[in-house]
């Protein structure tokens, strides 16, 4: 077994066991538990941590053991860089997310749910970056899925958890639909479930139609996975979870799996014709909407939620426009700042015992360490210099301006400055103005701390290491195109381009907007229908709503038939035999 | 007689014998009712089939051909008879198990164990029979050990209505058959499948017996629309006679269909197509009714519908290989459905086991018929965390999502249909693949009820489970896992579960 | 002859069938059901042996239908008893009123 081998199946394997053993110890000793999951957790996050030393194109596994057999593949992986970058994220970023629950989670019951399936979660997400089985990937998908489900709802007594649960399952699912398809073309058109062969050997020359239903249905997927138009609504109804888990899943990791998936084919879908345009297009709609949403927002989660999918939007449209190095960049720089926000903002939660921003402010003095960390966050997502989340945002904006259509970048222009201004109106009204609420609030407790550090410091620094970043994927990538760059000569040519000065003044210009907000009183109030239709989510709701009503309609209707009287059920049988008679007679 | 014989023989010749053990048995005192000896007995003679059976299985995969004839009565092993014999021994000895302590207080449970693996062995012999008239006797066997134990709670209402109602329909079906047999006997001149398959043509007759056959089975299968009878019929039962109907019954009817559809391949190329069609009925209506039940159990049976309709689906793409260009599409959807065969008698066999033990805990054991609803659940987690474990575990399987038993069966009718590339098979699997995503809308809420926090009345008035009907809801759960990691486990007979169905078809010698 | 015989016993197989179901369809007694399903039966045993007949193997057909007959027998005996369990516990016969179980 090589060494790559060794520490994927680590990293799997150690939070899988890591999630049986919190099970059995059962939650009358909630000590051990925090001490299993943080422990198994963190050395996943160690595996992963050399696995960085090990990245190579090769395909390792088990192409002889008889476990998963003809019709399902080979258990197959490839530690390449953007594998590998993704388990790092997933495993470190879920390392500190289960520290943090060590005080948010103190005193809930059912531990051993929640820690099995968070560890659970922590594997499966490995899996699905690492695994060169495009039925794997299928498999691992879906785990993290029911895990996300099973999170989400994870307060079952609460209505309205349940509801988010069950909605992000079924839209995921939806969307899932459209990897199946892509799996069973890959396994049956192109005779492999190696997804390395199949990139080697997707050409639209051979089986145009076959890829052209395989590149949409891999969009469709990762459009419901990463919470993109038109399947965006789940996102925010996730927030029911516990916030340690909307860090780790619908922040840092999950979401991050379609643009994954979009990333790892684009090589083979690139050729598509309007493949490319609809990914931009979504990307954009997708990153513009959700920026007005956030605007709107009050549940302090929810804004978090919407800047979450309109920024998984600037990755998508990064890949629509050719940038997959872009995309991964401005992922590795989203899933620190967005993972150290939400849990800050799960720090604040947790002292304020509220998640609607109108009930805060004025809590900055109390919680010093949280508001800065938070500010640093924040920063980052508004795309200030010289945060992490400036550098990816410009270098997304960059290859946009480059390679793709320029209405695309207008919007996301437009998308950068409301990014700003949302961002700062968040702050003021968690952080400033006025004090709502009478009692003292008590500031984060050590395992918080803990957790805040490292990612407030990762905000700070992680733009640092483009330049290996870019070397990784390069030569570990031998299907994609990436052109690589010294951090140097990176941070020179983003400095030094004109554009960025544009971006910039943009930014400024929303921070401006929300400075003199009491001026531009006229504006906002022409506005308003805009602000009224985010508040209803541009009718997203409204369609989700009927399609439920609809089908629910059908099964009830449906019932109907189900009439209980004997010489009725006779009936059918008759009816059935006529018809059947009458359908051979005519098909012979 | 021949040994491998025994694998259908046993259980019959054993059943008089539980009876008489059963009957036999007085409870000491009265007051402490103990479970009945003749389920050890039972469980025995299961045990020692499945030893028979695994010795004629090493003989077949040894190449030796299993057959017989005993008089007019024609046997013969083949693939799909090993593979719904291991489905059928599983499932029927984890239900024989799990019925001492469920039926420990009700009477009459000598003709319960008897009936039971009376069922048994006429299902295997079913799956074995080599001529029509012989399939008939097998399949009437069958049906008519169910009918008692449908109605095993001869003074609950409900009960009786659910076993007339399924009698009536049943006997109806099965009197179409025998017009089917007597018109293809009287077109062919004969009963044995080789015979009839030479002598068919293209004939009116022969179609119309055709037809006969797919709604006489059919009313078994509980093809959408013949499958009125079914929700009543498995909600009302003893939850372990819930899980065999569910879990083998049904498909032994439709072992009994594609056999007598074999038959009669050279008369019609489009019995697959007419398959498909029940198919994707099937899973339609099947999940729709489902998504409003309120009782579990009838939910449950529901969503046996739709189960029907994806093995449904692979068996038609086999059944309709003449349309492709090669056999491996027929194979591995075939395959596929057998796979599925078998992990939905896992799957639905752990749902109603473990459904039935919270039954049992919360209504049977305070003597009490009412249904178990959805809202009884609530909170279930806390009191009966493996009883719950194990539905969450059944259903999440069934909704077909990993790592679980069903995500792997439902993928490898997926794969083997695909790979026709017909456009309208390819249609049919993604809607099969979105009727999976809808059935999840019924399956979740279950799994979110029962992990609630605070319990609910029902539940905080619940009593204890026994522990030998937690072991089997364990053993079932167990299996949906591994299962779901290590699909290719039972490879060696869904594989030839596959190939005998190409073979019945006349596709391969 | 062999013409007439088949005439007439087609003829009184699809009666015997066609009053059977009918009697299914409409007739809301149970006991008439029960009695609805034994006629079906005889049009099926009645076909068998027709059926034999035609193929020259009356001794085939005779024992199919004895068998016919008696796996029937033991249905219609369960179907009574099923019945009077019913008449005792849900004090009805009429199907119309045993339909509870439903949607």
């Amino acid at each position: 077994m090589s060494t790559a081998l060794l520490l994927v199946l680590l990293a799997i394997g150690l939070p899988w066991l890591g999630a049986l053993i919190v099970w059995w110890t059962g939650d009358q000793r909630p000590r051990l538990q925090h001490t299993i999951a943080v422990a198994f957790s963190a050395a996943a996050g160690v595996a992963a941590v050399f696995l960085l030393t090990q990245t190579s194109p090769d395909v390792v596994g088990y192409k002889e053991l008889p476990i998963w057999g003809r019709a399902f593949g080979h258990i197959t992986f490839v530690a390449d860089g953007l594998g590998v970058f993704l388990a790092v994220i997933a495993t470190v970023i879920g390392s500190l997310a289960v520290i943090f629950s060590i005080d948010y989670m103190k005193g809930e019951h059912q531990l051993g749910r929640y820690y099995a399936f968070v560890l659970f979660f922590i594997g499966a997400m490995v899996g699905l970056v690492l695994t060169n089985n495009i039925l794997m990937m299928f498999f691992f998908w879906e785990i993290t899925a029911l895990c996300s489900y099973a999170l989400i709802s994870f307060h079952n007594d609460d209505p309205k958890a349940v509801a988010g649960g069950i909605k992000a399952l079924i839209i995921t699912q939806v969307g899932g639909v459209g990897l199946l398809v892509g799996a069973l073309v890959s396994a049956n058109v192109f005779g492999t479930f190696e997804i390395s062969e199949f990139l080697a050997n997707a050409s639209m020359e051979v089986n145009p139609v076959p890829l052209t239903w395989m590149a949409f249905g891999c969009l469709a997927a990762a459009a419901a996975k990463s919470a993109q138009f038109p399947f965006q609504t789940w996102l925010p109804d996730a927030m029911e979870a516990p916030t340690p888990i909307s860090a780790l899943i619908h922040a840092a990791t999950m979401v991050n799996a379609g643009v994954y998936l979009l990333a790892r084919f684009y090589p083979a879908f690139e050729e598509v014709p309007y493949w490319t345009t609809a990914v931009v297009a979504v990307g954009a709609i997708t990153a513009l909407m959700a920026a007005v949403m956030a605007l709107v927002a009050n549940d302090l989660k929810r804004v978090l939620a919407y800047s979450t999918v309109s920024q998984l939007g600037y990755m998508v449209y990064a890949i629509g426009a050719g940038g997959v190095l872009a995309s991964q960049f401005h992922l590795f720089s989203h899933s620190v700042f967005k993972a150290l926000l939400f849990l800050g903002a799960g720090a604040v939660i947790h002292a304020a015992g509220t998640r609607d921003m109108r009930q805060m402010g004025g809590i900055s003095k109390q919680m010093p360490l949280t508001r800065n960390v938070f500010i640093i966050g924040a920063l980052a997502l508004a795309g200030i210099p010289v945060l992490n989340g400036f550098w990816s945002k410009e270098l997304v904006l960059e290859t946009g301006l480059a390679h793709g259509p320029i209405w695309a970048y207008v919007i996301m222009l437009i998308g950068a400055g409301l990014t700003a201004l949302y961002t700062f109106r968040c702050v003021t009204m968690v952080f400033f103005g006025e004090a709502h609420s009478e009692h003292h609030l008590h500031e984060a407790g050590p395992a918080m701390k803990t957790a805040l550090i490292p990612l407030a410091l990762g905000s700070l620094v992680t733009w640092l290491a483009f330049g290996p970043f870019s070397e990784m994927m390069k030569n570990t990538l031998p299907f994609h195109e990436i052109e690589t760059e010294g951090t140097l000569e990176f941070v020179t040519k983003i400095v030094t381009d004109p554009y960025t000065m544009l971006t910039l003044f943009v930014v400024t210009l929303g921070l401006a907007a929300w400075c003199f907000r009491s001026k531009l009183g006229g504006l906002a109030s022409a506005l308003k229908f805009l602000g009224d239709a985010a508040q209803a989510s541009f009718g997203f709701e409204w369609i989700n709503r009927g399609i439920v009503s609809i089908t629910q309609w059908c099964g009830e209707t449906l019932r109907g038939t189900q009439t209980g009287l004997l010489n009725w059920n006779t009936a059918y049988i008759v009816g059935a035999l006529v018809i059947v008679l009458a359908i051979l007679l005519m098909g012979a | 007689m021949q040994n491998w014989l025994w694998m259908i023989g046993l259980p019959i010749v054993a059943a008089p014998i539980i009876y008489v053990v059963g009957r036999t048995f007085r409870p000491g005192d009265g007051t402490k009712a103990g479970i009945n000896p003749a389920m050890w007995v039972a469980l025995l003679s299961l045990l020692a089939t499945g030893f028979f059976t695994y010795q004629a299985w090493t003989a077949y995969i040894a190449d030796a051909t299993l057959e017989t004839s005993i008089g007019m009565v024609a046997l013969r092993a083949d693939g799909i008879s090993f593979l719904m014999a291991t489905a059928i021994l599983v499932l029927g000895s984890m239900a024989t198990l799990y019925s001492g302590p469920y039926l420990a207080a009700d009477e009459g449970q000598e003709k319960f164990y008897a009936l039971l693996t009376a069922m048994i062995g006429m299902m295997i012999g079913l799956s074995c029979a080599r001529d029509l008239f012989n399939l008939w006797i097998w399949f009437e066997g069958m049906a008519i050990a169910s009918f008692p134990l449908v109605a095993f709670y001869r003074r609950n209402p409900a009960g009786l209505e659910a076993g007339i109602k399924y009698l009536v329909q049943s006997a109806a079906g099965s009197i179409l058959v025998l017009v089917a047999i007597a018109l293809v006997y009287s077109e062919t001149g004969s009963l044995a499948y080789d015979g009839i398959v030479a002598a068919s043509g293209r004939s009116l007759p022969m179609l119309a017996a055709g037809a006969l056959f797919i709604v006489g089975f059919g009313v078994k299968v509980a093809m959408v629309p013949l499958h009125t009878w079914l929700p009543d019929a498995h909600s009302q039962a003893p939850s372990p006679i819930s899980a065999m109907l569910s879990g083998v019954v049904i498909e032994a009817g439709l072992i009994a269909l594609i056999r007598s559809l074999g038959v009669l391949q050279s008369v019609s190329n489009n019995w697959g197509v007419i398959l498909l069609g029940f198919g994707a009925l099937n899973m339609l209506v099947g999940n729709l009714l489902a998504l409003r039940q309120t009782q579990v159990k009838r939910l449950l049976a529901f969503s046996s519908l739709a189960h029907i309709g994806y093995i449904l689906l692979g068996i038609g793409v086999a059944a309709s290989s003449y349309y492709f260009d090669d056999l491996n599409t027929g194979f591995f959807a075939g395959s596929g459905s057998f796979f599925h065969i078998l992990t939905h008698a896992l799957m639905k066999g752990l749902a109603f086991l473990a459904a039935g033990c919270l039954l049992y805990s919360l209504y049977i054991s305070r003597g009490s018929h009412e249904p178990l609803t959805k809202n009884d659940l609530a909170g279930a987690a806390r009191r009966y965390p493996l009883e719950a474990f194990g539905l969450s575990v059944a259903v999440l399987a069934l909704g077909g999502l990993p790592p679980l038993a069903g995500f792997m069966s439902k993928w490898q009718i997926f794969v083997g249909s695909f790979m026709s590339g017909n456009p309208w098979i390819i249609g049919l699997v993604i809607f099969a693949a979105f009727n999976s995503v809808l059935s999840l809308g019924y399956y979740a809420p279950l799994v979110n009820l029962m992990y609630r926090h605070e319990p609910g009345e029902v539940v905080l008035a619940g009593k204890p489970t026994p522990w030998l009907m937690i072991l089997p809801v364990c053993l079932l759960a167990l299996a949906v896992v591994v299962l779901g990691f290590w699909p290719s486990l039972v490879q060696p007979l869904t594989d030839v579960a596959g190939f005998s169905l190409l073979q019945l078809f006349g596709f391969v010698r | 002859m062999t013409l007439e015989l088949w005439n007439v016993g087609l003829v009184t197989i699809l009666v015997l069938l066609g009053v059977g179901f009918y009697g299914l369809l409409i007739s809301r007694n149970l006991i008439k059901m029960v009695v609805a399903l034994q006629i079906l039966a005889k049009g099926a045993i009645l076909a068998m042996v027709l059926a034999a007949k035609l193929q020259g193997w009356t001794v085939i057909g005779q024992s199919m239908a004895l068998t016919v007959i008696v796996a029937d027998t033991i249905v219609a005996v369960i179907a009574m008893a099923m019945a009077v369990q019913i008449r005792r516990h849900c004090g009805t016969l009429d199907v119309q009123s045993l339909s509870n179980l439903r949607r």
